[in-house]
């Protein structure tokens, strides 16, 4: 029951916000972040209890749901979906915490995020293809509607295209989903993966290609990236912290969980595709990040990058490869995150993120500056910080298979590195901007949210072996069972 | 002679309680001119129907008043969703303000006698039997449509009543001709007698079946006879428009199951057709509807998109489709009944349609806005709502029918739908409100409210005890 406990947290939080009065915003907000703060302990006693060694998947329970359909309430927890749970956790309390920049309609706000949130574990709970997409659907409205109703800028547009492109990438998800339960009457993704040879290879590489849409389009790959710097941008501070942090992967667990096991002979036939598209991501995304003057647009951009490293070692088919994706899904998760809580800070204060406006901060407020020093320098990848350990694998784990496509994604990193230090540069460094003469430092509980994020980037950086130790034997039974050996649970 | 029809009589009290009904309801309502008496007597009579289907769902006997209805556990289902809409209906309009109360008692009069006429469509074994059921509710529903006595209301009478005479005309030149090839009326001696044409023969029974259809795609509102549909729905008081949605497109529907089983050996022949205007009534419908500007004709445009949907079930043709069909009936009456009533509560407090009128309705009316957005996505296919369940059983039933072009043409005309559905969500809730004054719905509009959300959201969570019931009733066999 320990899932199910930790799904309910904040269901009943949402339940309980519907009941109170919309005026009692205080106890709204303490009963959103007792929702959030639970069901983070939920998942670290989760993470006490994992026994990383065990390829079976933990903590199971199956219910029956609709019985004529075969379907299943079932959830579980293994090394790949572990860390996406504890990832969603950690960064849902924090972005709560965040939250006090949401000055009206708290009570619609709180409720929806914690819905947001049931939607968002659950789609790394379960285990049933039906309820995954259940899952999937149920975070696309929350989401529409706080982009729409909190966010800024062009943010009815921007929730919009949001929502329809997701929505469109989700129904070629569920005829595929359809279709593999005519052929297999089943929708137990355990049951399916192990089916997974037994399909021709035909229609492997139909239904791969339409969960390739679906996944690609909330990952995002390119060219279906153009829903993300819009949606990015115009969300709330926690909604672009939740967005970026953990909605994009969604995506990157959907080809673990699903695409690869069970379409093994479809994945490697698309295997080509999938590392081409994860150069361009990084290649790309990483120049575009480069000529923006939006702070947070460019964070955007950066995470267009980021997840491009996903694809990459994901296509090289790897242990290392696929520790490396496995890693970078994390660790991109809570750097981002920060990046974007950071970004919030400093558009709270002087509400502009024109980049060519600052300069000089440094001296006026060391507090903030040290924090964005630190995720600046996690998010170009140095060593000693987690996305260093995290692209370092992927592209080690890619090389063999994928030489040329590797060999340019390594351009990625050079140019991360020089639009994050620009980003040190514009904002911290030069003479101060009169401007923000005056500019308050963070204050108490912007670094409560934020100091939890730098010590896990920093422990996985000295120690990737935190991780990797929950991770490792999932994945390596997932590779050699897409290799071919038979799948042993 | 006389223990068949008192057989007949005692397996048809439902139909039998909601005609005296009508015939009472009118008789309080115009003669006594008391619109209070009207609607409680129109509550008694529905509650003593339901309680009569209740007790007695299917007779031993199915085949009464000698073959011309049948009361099988199939049309049980349309019994069920025939009452439904006239209690739904009958709640909406108690509530709505756009009536006249003078009229009203008519109104609830003729309610019920589309009630009965809903019923019958569904349990027609005959073709005399079908033509009077469907003119029933045909003539009954002209009325309804000009009951505002405005410009407008009475141009969509007129307009509904010019369409629909046509159609029914047609529907009886192709009964006509199939009478002359055959020599029979009812529907199983049909069958046997269509399966012995052959050559010319054949041919004509393939025009006589269309000309059929054609009148059948007029009710439904099928591509390309959906023409009448966003203009009576804009003229209707908004109670008639949701009733209209509803009810005779799922009566409509059974009777076209029913006539296309009675006509088995003429399907092969039409069903590339009806596959293709399948596809083309959810596209028109769904596309037509990004650009309305008035909520009604916005909604009307929908029902042409979702009757595209629920198509879909019958072109697959199987046990699964027509499984698929009913369960997404029973969807989409929670979930169109739902937004109408929404409309009401806006109409009733704004009396305006246009879609402008939704501006800031979370502010000013949080738990209808909430209950609105329920319903559209619902009707967009939201999960964990029931419209979700439907279509994903309808898009398995074409699947499985290796129809995977239907469902792929259903997916994406799902995605087209969100867009329209999205903006009054939209509007709802991302756009501010001239008027702050907050809306406050009548209290049976509460109560429509209430049940129609309540059914969307827990029967979208829990469906398995819905679909156990509807696959029991879900037969291939019509005859």
């Amino acid at each position: 029951m320990a899932l199910t406990a930790l799904l309910a947290c904040p269901l009943v939080g949402m339940l309980l916000i519907l009941a109170l009065p919309k005026t009692a915003v205080k106890a709204i907000r303490s009963v959103a972040l007792l929702a959030t703060g639970a069901a983070l302990l939920g998942s670290l006693q989760l993470l006490a209890f994992f026994q990383p060694g065990r390829t079976q998947v933990q903590f199971q329970e199956k219910l029956s749901w609709i019985p004529q359909l075969n379907i299943f309430y079932t959830v579980g927890v293994d090394g790949i979906s572990l860390p996406m749970v504890l990832l969603t956790a950690l960064l849902s309390f924090l972005a709560c915490i965040a939250s006090t920049s949401i000055t009206e309609r708290q009570k619609e706000y709180y409720a929806l995020y914690l819905l947001l949130e049931v939607g968002m574990l659950g789609t790394f709970l379960a285990l049933d293809l039906f309820l995954f997409y259940v899952f999937w659907e149920v975070v696309l409205v929350p989401m529409y509607l706080m982009i729409g109703i909190w966010g800024g800028g062009r943010r009815e547009y921007s929730a919009f295209k949001f929502f329809v492109y997701t929505l469109a990438g989700s129904l070629a998800m569920l005829l595929a989903i359809l279709a593999l339960y005519l052929r297999t009457r089943s929708f137990d993704m355990v049951h399916l993966a192990a089916m997974g040879h037994t399909l021709d290879l035909g229609f492997q590489q139909l239904l791969f290609v339409a969960f390739f849409l679906g996944f690609a389009i909330k990952v995002p790959v390119f060219p279906f990236h153009t829903w993300l710097p819009d949606a990015h941008v115009d969300a709330p501070t926690p909604g672009s912290v939740l967005l970026a942090g953990v909605l994009l992967k969604m995506g990157g667990y959907g080809f673990f969980r699903i695409a690869y096991p069970i379409f093994p002979e479809g994945a490697q036939w698309f295997g080509g595709t999938m590392a081409l598209l994860g150069m361009i991501n990084i290649v790309y995304g990483a120049f575009v990040a480069m000529a923006q003057t939006d702070f947070k647009r460019l964070v955007a951009y950066s995470s267009v990058s980021h997840m491009g490293f996903v694809l990459l070692g994901l296509a090289g088919l790897t242990a290392e490869g696929w520790n490396g994706a496995m890693f970078q899904m994390f660790s991109h998760g809570v750097i981002t995150g920060a990046m974007f809580l950071l970004v919030g800070v400093l558009y709270d204060r002087a509400h502009t993120r024109n980049l060519e406006e600052f300069g000089g901060l440094g001296v006026r407020v060391p507090v903030y500056a040290a924090f964005l020093i630190f995720f600046s320098l996690a998010s170009l990848g140095l060593p000693g910080l987690s996305g260093f350990v995290a692209e370092f694998l992927a592209l080690i784990g890619a090389y063999g298979r994928w030489t040329w496509q590797t060999t340019v994604s390594v351009l990625g990193v050079v140019v991360a590195a020089a639009y994050m230090l620009k980003v040190i540069r514009q904002v911290l460094l030069g003479p101060l901007n009169t401007r923000w003469a005056a500019l308050p430092d963070m204050t108490g509980r912007e670094v409560i949210s934020l100091a939890p994020l730098l010590l896990v980037v920093l422990a996985l950086g000295v120690y990737p072996l935190l991780l990797l130790q929950i991770q490792d034997t999932a994945l390596q039974q997932v590779i050699a069972h897409v290799l071919g050996q038979p799948w042993q649970r | 002679m006389s223990t068949v029809l008192w057989e007949s009589l005692s397996a048809w009290w439902p139909e039998l309680i909601l005609s005296l009904g009508a015939l009472k309801v009118i008789l309080a309502g115009v003669w006594f001119k008391s619109p209070r008496g009207a609607l409680t007597f129109a509550w008694l009579f529905v509650a003593a129907a339901a309680a009569a289907l209740w007790v007695a769902p299917v007779p031993p006997s199915t085949d009464v008043f000698f073959g011309l209805i049948v009361c099988d556990p199939f049309s049980l289902v349309f019994r069920w969703l025939a009452l439904g809409s006239v209690a739904i209906t009958l709640l909406l309009m108690s509530a709505s303000r756009e009536l006249p109360l003078s009229l009203r008692g008519e109104g609830m009069g003729l309610l019920l006698a589309i009630g009965v006429g809903l019923m019958l469509m569904a349990e027609a074994n005959h073709l005399l039997m079908a033509y009077l059921a469907m003119e029933l509710v045909s003539l009954s529903a002209y009325l309804l449509v000009g009951f505002l006595r405005d410009a407008r209301s009475s141009e969509a009478a007129l307009k509904y009543l010019l369409f629909g005479a046509l159609a029914s005309g047609i529907m009886l030149f192709g009964m006509s001709l199939l009478f002359a090839l055959t020599g029979q009326l009812s529907f199983p001696a049909l069958l046997e007698a269509v399966r012995g044409l052959s050559g010319p023969m054949a041919s004509a029974l393939l025009v006589a079946v269309s000309l059929m259809l054609a009148g059948l795609a007029f009710k439904i509102s099928m591509v390309p006879f959906h023409m009448w549909t966003p203009d009576a729905y804009e003229g209707a008081p908004a109670a008639v428009t949701a009733l209209l949605s509803v009810g005779p497109k799922a009566a409509g529907l059974a009777l076209f199951l029913r006539i296309m089983a009675a006509l088995a050996p003429a399907w092969p022949a039409l069903a590339p057709t009806v596959l293709g205007l399948t596809v083309l009534t959810m596209t028109l419908g769904n596309v037509v509807a990004l650009v309305q500007t008035n909520v009604k004709r916005l909604l009307a445009y929908s029902t042409i998109g979702q009757v595209g949907y629920l198509l879909i079930g019958v072109v697959a043709h199987t046990a699964l489709g027509h499984e698929a069909l009913l369960l997404y009936l029973v969807a989409y009456l929670f979930m169109n009944f739902g937004a109408f009533a929404c409309v009401v509560a806006v109409v009733n407090e704004t009396g305006s349609e246009s879609l402008e009128a939704f501006r800031g309705l979370s502010k000013r009316a949080p738990a209808l806005a909430l209950s609105l957005a329920l319903f559209l996505l619902s009707l967009a296919g939201i999960p964990p709502l029931l419209g979700f369940f439907g279509k994903f059983l309808l898009f398995q039933s074409a699947l499985d029918a290796s129809q995977a072009w239907l469902a792929i043409a259903g997916a994406v005309n799902s995605a087209v739908a969100l867009y329209y559905y999205a903006n009054l969500i939209r509007l709802m809730y991302f756009v501010p409100s001239e008027s702050a004054r907050p809306v406050r719905p009548a209290a049976a509009l509460h109560v429509a409210l209430g049940l129609c959300a309540a059914a969307t959201l827990l029967l979208g969570l829990f469906p398995g005890a819905l679909l156990e019931w509807l696959s029991a009733h879900a037969s291939l066999n019509l005859l």
